[in-house]
């Protein structure tokens, strides 16, 4: 009986918010098609790992961390991207005075490197708490935080203190 | 703060591509399709269960008893689909299950799991066939319906609609005393076989008239109907002592003739209802038709 509650509850989270779950998968993939296996993966997965879901409140952030890995799987194996840690990535981005000074910001999202590009999305544009772009990343609080404040250096973004946090 | 406004606007600006939704809801049937083993192990474990406890505890027994839905315990259920849709290939089959723990309920369980597991193999046979060769169309669609539910019987009807260019449909009614948990087949229904000839006769003359009185636009492979008898090749004369058949809610027999069996296809799959008068006096008991 409970099990069915739940699978209710995720279908009608899925059907209310698909468009949502598209524009994240095409934030990563950056094509229609691969980002449209993705969402489809991605509820597929999920429906068969329903039953490791907690409770209702975390179906968003669950659902997101699906879809964010999925994603980054589908990228892996096609070779568009190379997964980099923090540090290689320092190293390889190029300094954030020049390069990102003159850009259009039209593509400024897409020109931030992936790691940078996901916590903006997550935060800000899927509303999500920083806690929760923790648990969907895989990182922790301060990792997500100040890949934030980067990310948003990088885009000359000025927010206050209570917004960033 | 406005730049991030104007990024959140390119970001939510990317077209959702048309077949998003349909995308979304086959994954969903998809998905739950997948774990419909794990639920009927499920379903079969808690029946188990329940036999169990009825066996073990008289008091248990006696409780369930008072129960009033114990009666409509039997119900049918889907037990697996089978999905595929490839190109001009496509097959969908639900195969029933019937909750029941009667020998003859389980027999029915496992012919209609087999038959249904049979289709499908069959089908992605002739589709590997077809693809090797020049390719073409193939679909296969069987379900069921439930003809007849009542808190006495049930009558459920299997179809296969076979479409490689035109179509076949089979239909396989098998009717269900809930109460007793047997299968009702055409023979225990009567005394003897003098249902065949009687049956025979009405339904004959159900097609002759029919065909008159529409002026040959219904057809049927019967003799005396206005069709030229030259024409009439291979005409019917004579039900099958296990044809096809279902009861209706009102306890009426109704035999049932395959598409192409009595009848050119445009007739699709053919019914008659046989009053219930014509066979009183035949039947075994009037537990069933009335």
């Amino acid at each position: 009986m409970k099990h069915q509650h739940v699978e209710q509850v995720f279908v009608t989270f899925i059907r209310a918010n698909k468009e949502r779950f598209y524009l994240l998968a095409y934030s990563y993939t950056k094509n229609e098609q691969d980002a449209l296996d993705t969402v489809q993966d991605s509820i597929q997965k999920a429906l068969q790992s329903l039953h490791t879901l907690q409770n209702e409140e975390q179906l968003k952030s669950w659902f997101y961390k699906i879809v964010v890995r999925t994603a980054i799987d589908f990228l892996r194996k096609n070779k568009r991207i190379q997964v980099m840690d923090d540090e290689q990535l320092g190293f390889l981005s190029p300094p954030q005075n020049d390069t990102y000074e003159n850009m259009d910001l039209e593509d400024a999202l897409d020109t931030l490197p992936p790691a940078y590009r996901e916590v903006i999305v997550l935060r800000y544009f899927e509303d999500l708490k920083i806690e929760d772009v923790a648990h969907i990343l895989d990182a922790n609080v301060n990792t997500v935080k100040s890949r934030i404040y980067k990310a948003l250096k990088l885009l000359k973004i000025q927010l206050t203190k209570e917004e960033l946090s | 703060m406005d730049k991030l406004k104007k990024l959140e606007e390119k970001y939510r600006n990317v077209p959702i591509p048309e077949n998003l939704d349909a995308v979304v809801e086959a994954s969903l049937k998809k998905g739950r399709k997948k774990r419909a083993p794990k639920w009927v192990l499920g379903a079969t474990a808690a029946a188990a269960l329940f036999t169990a406890s009825l066996n073990m505890s008289p008091a248990m027994a006696k409780t369930l008893g008072e129960v009033p839905v114990l009666g409509s315990v039997i119900e049918v259920l889907t037990f697996v689909q089978y999905e595929t849709d490839k190109d001009n290939y496509s097959a969908a089959i639900d195969v029933p299950q019937i909750t029941g723990e009667s020998d003859e309920i389980r027999a029915l369980n496992e012919k209609y799991a087999t038959e249904g597991k049979a289709l499908y193999e069959q089908f992605q046979q002739d589709m590997k066939g077809m693809e090797q060769a020049d390719g073409g169309h193939l679909g296969v669609d069987s379900g069921y319906i439930v003809a007849t539910d009542t808190e006495q019987l049930l009558s459920i009807g299997r179809y296969v609609v076979e479409t490689v260019g035109s179509s076949s449909t089979v239909m396989q009614y098998d009717t269900i005393d809930k109460q007793k948990e047997i299968i009702l087949t055409l023979p225990s229904l009567f005394k003897d076989e003098r249902y065949i000839s009687v049956i025979s006769d009405y339904v004959i003359g159900k097609m002759q008239e029919e065909m008159l009185a529409t002026n040959q636009e219904k057809i049927y492979w019967v003799k005396g109907g206005g069709m030229p008898d030259e024409e009439v090749i291979d005409a019917f004369t004579s039900i099958r002592p296990d044809q096809n058949f279902y009861i209706t809610e009102d306890h009426k027999l109704v035999i049932v003739f395959d598409k192409y069996e009595v009848a050119p296809g445009y007739m699709g799959v053919v019914e008659f209802e046989i009053p219930t008068e014509l066979i009183k006096d035949l039947r075994m008991s009037d537990e069933y038709l009335k």
